[in-house]
Order: C-alpha cells, then structure tokens, then sequence
C-alpha cells in the first residue's frame, strides 16, 4: 500500500525535457523528490550485433552513428582498436588530424550541453546564444569534412582529408572568436544570480560519491576525480601534444558548468598547438583487409568521458564481437542517487547535468537463469524486434 | 477630466473595449513574442501569428480527459476570457473614459485580474494529470505570493491620490509627476508583480515546460487553450495599462496610451530575457522577503510623508 500511495512524476519517453527518448519516475512529496528510476532502451538499435555481419570498414560507418554529437570519437576507438589488431599505426599526421577534430568535437558538444542545460534551468537566452555561436565550431567541422555531423574522418590506417592552410586560417579564426564568447559564458554562468541560485549546491556528489559510482568524464572532474584518458592514457597525437586537466572540487552543477567552460579553453589551447606543430607526411597507411585474429581494448575519451570498446577479431573480413561501453551509462546512477532529496524543478537540469546521450547506451541484455546459454543472429534478433513491438 | 468619451455600447463592443481589446491582447503578444525573441538573437514570429494560432486552437478539436469534471472543465476558460474582460471596463483603455467606473472599483479590477489565475489553478486539479496537478499548486502558491505585494504597490498611487477609483488615480497622475519617480520601489514591485501574475519568466516555474511540460494548462487543448491563452493577452493588456495609469503619469489619450504601455512591454521583454528560471521556492521567498517588504516600506513612508 505505501507504495501506491506514493506521487509519482513520469518523465518521458516523450517529454518536453528530453531531446531522446528514456523514462524517468521520480517519486516526490510535494515538490521534494524522494526516488528516481531510470529506464532506457527505447532507442535500442542493435548496432554491436549488426557489426558482425559488416566488414571493418562498414563498421566504421555504423559505429560512428552510434552518436550523433560524439560520432568521431566512436569511429577513432574502432580504428585504433582495428590498427592496434593489425599492428600497424597511422601516420603522424593522420593523428594529429584525428586529435584535432575529437577537440573540435569536444568544442561542438560542450557548446551545445551548455544551451541544453541553461535550456533546462528556463535560461532561454543562454541556450540561443550558445547555439548560435556553436555553428561558428559546426560550420568549421563542415568546411573540412562536408559534413556537420558524421564526420566521416577516420579510415582504418589514416584519415581521408587534410588539413590544408586554407583550413588553417578559417579554424584560428573561428577559434579566436569562440574563445572570446566562452570567456563570457564563464562570467555568466558563474556571476548571474538566477543561475547561480539554480546551479550552486545544487545535484551535489562528492568525491568518494563518483568514485563509488563510477562517474566518468567532466561529470567525475566537476568532484574532483582527477580522470582523464587523453591524459592517464594518451593516444593519437596526445602524447605530442600533452592536456591539461581541469577538474573542479566542487560536485554540484555550477561545477560541471565550470568544469566544461573551463575544458573548452584547453580544446582551444590544443586546436592551436596542433595547427601550429602539423606534421608533414603521408594520410593513410596500408592496412590488410582481413584483420589478424586477436583481441584489443581502445579506450578514448569522448566528449562525456571515457568511450571504451573491446574488439575481437577472428582473423576474417568482419569483426567477431565489437562491446561499446559509452561514458553516459556509467553517469547514469549518479543521477538516480543524487536526484533524492531535491526540488522537482531541479530534476531537469541535474539530468542534463552529466550531458545524457540515451541512443548510445541503449542495449539489450537477455538475462538466462541456470546455466543455459543462447545467441541469436542478427536475423533472430530482427525478427524478435519485430515481433515485440506487434505485440505491444 | 480629459479623457475621450465614446458611447458606451460602442465603448463595451468595439473600441476601446470588445473587438479592440483582443485585437490588441494578440497584438501585444506578438510584440512580446518578437521582443523576447530579437533579445536573445532569433527571428521570432511574423505579426499575424498569435491570430494564426489561435484559429488553428479553435478549430481544433476539444478533447476532455478521462477523470475531469466536464462542465467545470469547459467552463473555466470562458470564466477565465470573461473576467479577464470585465476587468478592462473599469481601466483607460486606450486612454478613453472607462466603460464603468465608481468609488473602490481599483479592488474589483484587482479581484478581475486574479480570477484568472484562479481559473487556471482549478482547472489544474480538475484534471488527474499529474503535471497538471503540480502546474496548479504552483500557479495557486505563486498567486499567494505576488498578488499582495502587487496589491500593496497598487494602494501607493492610491493612497498618494487619495481615492480608489482608477479614473481618479489616473486624473491625478495627469496633474502630478510621474510616480514612477516618487515611488520607484512601488513602481518596480507592481511592474515585477506584473510578470509574476502573467507566469512570464523567471516567473513561469507553473508552467514550466521542462518539468511538468505546460502546469496546469496540460489537458487542455483547442477551444480551451485558446480562451486561457486569450485571457492571458489580455490580462497583459489590462496589467499594462493599470501600472501605466498609476506610475507613469496617467493615460490622457491613445497615443500616450501607446507609448507608455510599449515602453513598458519592452521593459518586460528585456527582463523576461535576462534571468533563468527560478523554482517555485525561490519565487516565494522573492516576494515575501524582498517584494512585500519593500513594498510596505513604500506604503510606510507615503504615510509618514502625508
């Protein structure tokens, strides 16, 4: 009984909230929440199962569509991961082109998680500012790759463009203008009252807090957690060009604000150490076909944090089993246990507050009691989709 | 006094009440939409839009969810557009003569005026909506603590004109200076107590989309909506018109009418785009810590100086 007794608010599949599709219930006492729940998977898309029946160049094309914000961090630890297989290494200016659009990426995402989050907290004017001065970073994107999103970069041994003096002058420009703008935002979201009485103290998870949780990313430095892959583990072109990391003792929303203000200027920093120190040299390197049988981990770090993929090769064109693990699943429960013992009206924006990806961790788990084991091909688990949502 | 006069059933149907008063409760919506939205760098709507809107609204089909009262819930949008233009009777729309006007009518208009979000709050928890149901506890607390700061910074000018008749308070405000200058604080504190009454951000917590995606007004579609968004415009109107009557120097005619009611709106527009939203909590502590107190420090020293 005191379970039905509880009020409890549903947020989602479809909210004004929520940008993708997950279901929060958030049982509250008035305005103070007193549970949160999180279920996912209504963006399910079967894509680790799909890369078993595509070779490893196809696999590039489908995993970098696993997000659509980080698309070319996924494509980077699938071609890392492939190379490392086949013992061969891009050359160093495909690497540093690599590195220099995983940190135009990052621009492009932390950009657009700062007019989501002020969306969130009804800060209108601050989303449409960000967002506006977010396709100066987009348009930079487009005019190397053609694409503003899916930008298509990597190849397994290289990449397929480079970056010319053209590109050059147009990515410091924009640059220059960029940092300009994020100085102000600094100022905003750490000086306007109104936001301040929104983000301080607010969504509050303590050191110890993220490491019991497992929170990665700008999420887990905004608590202190000193944890970053381009730093702990460089790759690509990291080792040339070092990072630095910015973390915050804070915990609570203002410093993921400040955290992810504050990893911007470092991307700017990076962008033009990059561009000042280019190497010359080839693009591509040559790479079999068929991968050597073996098995790798590549761990990258996304725009939300660490991206890790186990990758298995059995030595034929197509990859034997491909695991994504994406950084939001590990924020998840950070939010279900910070939520408690906050205001309703701050569920929105401690939600956007680790920048949730829903599509890319979304996954299908058949859990199997006793000891009986199954597998089912792609063309079962196409048929099982299917059906399930007929019955629904 | 020397404020045009029109025959009143003219006066109750077309100009300046009637036709003229949703006419310009849809036109005074679009400035405020285009504002807010040239503030933060968009576009914003084109001028036929708020009429545009609501036609679709009321051609659309009106649903009735499961669990309401059915009578309650069509009645309290047209109670909501009714009071809302009743209330303009008593104020100088347009700076003509008001339709109706006798001694305490300020209260009446006042009481007009909060009928609306009355309206709202019921029609929250009529339905079994549970962002409806929050959206209307909301919009009830947050009725509870602007309408008496509102209220005292509308008994400033009153005191100061020494009667309660909106007409007369608006004769003396022609003959006197500004009150936006003698009584800056009651000024701020009825334009602030304004937006918290129209749910304008940062006020807009009771319908905050990104929460319970639109309060109390959720369940409604069609029809309905279109009244309840109506009576809002034109509760912006009225609200306008009220706190220029009384703070800035009185409307003596419709092209004071004009620019002071703009003027205002642009105000409105720019503070609705500076601030985040604030939680229904902070909304409350607002108003009883700062706008009720400086409020009555108003009022404290209108009649110290009398």
């Amino acid at each position: 009984m005191e379970a039905q007794r509880k009020f409890i608010v549903p947020i989602g599949p479809q909210h004004p909230a929520l940008k993708e599709p997950g279901h929060f219930q958030f049982s509250v006492e008035g305005e103070i929440v007193t549970g949160a729940t999180v279920r996912l998977g209504y963006v399910h898309r079967g894509i680790e199962k799909g890369a078993e029946a595509r070779n490893w160049t196809q696999n590039l094309y489908l995993f970098e569509r696993i997000c659509g914000i980080c698309s070319h961090v996924h494509a980077t630890a699938l071609a890392l991961g492939a190379e490392r297989l086949a013992g061969v290494e891009a050359p160093p200016r495909a690497q540093a082109i690599r590195t220099l659009m995983s940190e135009l990426e990052r621009i492009h995402s932390h950009m657009l998680w700062l007019g989501v989050a002020a969306h969130e907290g009804g800060f209108e004017t601050l989303f449409m500012y960000s967002w506006r001065d977010r396709e100066i970073v987009m348009d930079l994107l487009e005019s190397l790759s053609g694409n503003r999103v899916n930008y298509s970069v990597n190849l397994i041994g290289g990449v397929k463009f480079d970056v010319t003096e053209k590109h050059h002058d147009e990515i410091l420009k924009g640059i220059e203008i960029l940092e300009e703008r994020t100085k102000h935002y600094l100022k905003v979201v750490t000086t306007d009252r109104t936001f301040l009485a929104r983000t301080r103290g607010v969504g509050l998870m303590t050191l110890q807090q993220a490491e019991l949780f497992g929170a990665v990313g700008p999420t887990a430095r905004a608590s202190g957690v000193a944890r970053d892959v381009r730093i702990d583990a460089p790759y690509e072109a990291y080792p040339q060009f070092p990072v630095r990391l910015v973390t915050d003792d804070g915990g609570d929303l203002l410093a993921r604000f400040k955290v992810r203000t504050r990893e911007l200027f470092e991307s700017y920093r990076l962008i033009r150490e990059i561009l000042n120190h280019m190497p010359p040299g080839e693009l591509t390197t040559r790479v079999p076909r068929r991968i050597p049988a073996g098995e790798t981990i590549s761990r990258v770090e996304a725009p939300r944090g660490e991206l890790f993929y186990f990758i298995k090769s059995n030595g034929s064109e197509k990859p034997e089993r491909i695991k994504v693990r994406t950084p939001s699943l590990c924020n998840w429960a950070s939010v279900t246990q910070v939520a408690i013992g906050h205001k309703l009206a701050d569920m929105p924006m401690i939600l956007s507050g680790i920048d949730p990806c829903f599509s890319c961790n979304d996954r299908m788990v058949t859990i199997n009691r006793g000891s009986s084991s199954q597998v089912w091909t792609w063309e079962e688990l196409r048929r099982y989709g299917i059906e399930y949502y007929r019955q629904r | 006094m020397n404020n045009l006069t029109v025959h009143p059933l003219i006066g109750l149907l077309l100009f300046p009440g009637g036709l003229f008063l949703l006419a310009s409760g849809l036109l005074y919506e679009w400035i405020d939409r285009k504002l807010v939205a040239r503030f933060q760098n968009r576009v914003g709507p084109r001028f036929i839009q708020p009429l545009a809107d609501l036609v679709k609204l009321l051609a659309k089909e009106e649903i009735s969810p499961e669990g309401v009262n059915k009578p309650l819930f069509f009645i309290l949008p047209v109670v909501a557009l009714a009071a809302a233009l009743t209330a303009a009777l008593y104020v100088p729309m347009a700076g003509f003569v008001p339709a109706g006007s006798f001694r305490g009518d300020l209260i009446i208009t006042l009481y007009l005026l909060s009928v609306l979000t009355l309206c709202l709050g019921l029609a929250g928890a009529n339905t079994i909506s549970r962002f409806a149901i929050i959206g209307a506890t909301r919009t009830l607390t947050q009725l509870f603590s602007y309408e008496a700061p509102f209220l005292l910074a509308l008994l400033g000018p009153a005191i100061a004109a020494a009667s309660w008749q909106i007409t007369d308070v608006d004769f003396y405000a022609q003959q006197h200076l500004w009150m936006a200058v003698t009584q800056p604080i009651g000024f701020l504190v009825a334009l602030v107590g304004l937006m918290g009454k129209l749910e304008l951000p940062p006020f807009d917590s009771p319908e905050a989309e990104t929460e319970i995606v639109a309060g109390a007004m959720t369940e409604y579609s069609g029809r309905g909506y279109a009244l309840f968004r109506l009576g809002k415009n034109i509760e912006l109107v009225i609200g306008l018109t009220l706190v220029a009557t009384f703070y800035l120097g009185g409307l003596a005619n419709p092209v004071q009418f004009l620019i002071k009611t703009l003027g205002l709106l642009v105000v409105l527009a720019a503070l609705q785009s500076l601030f985040a939203r604030l939680r229904i909590d902070q909304t409350v502590g607002l108003w009883w810590r700062v706008g009720a107190l400086l409020a009555l420090a108003q009022l404290l020293v209108l009649f110290l100086l009398r």
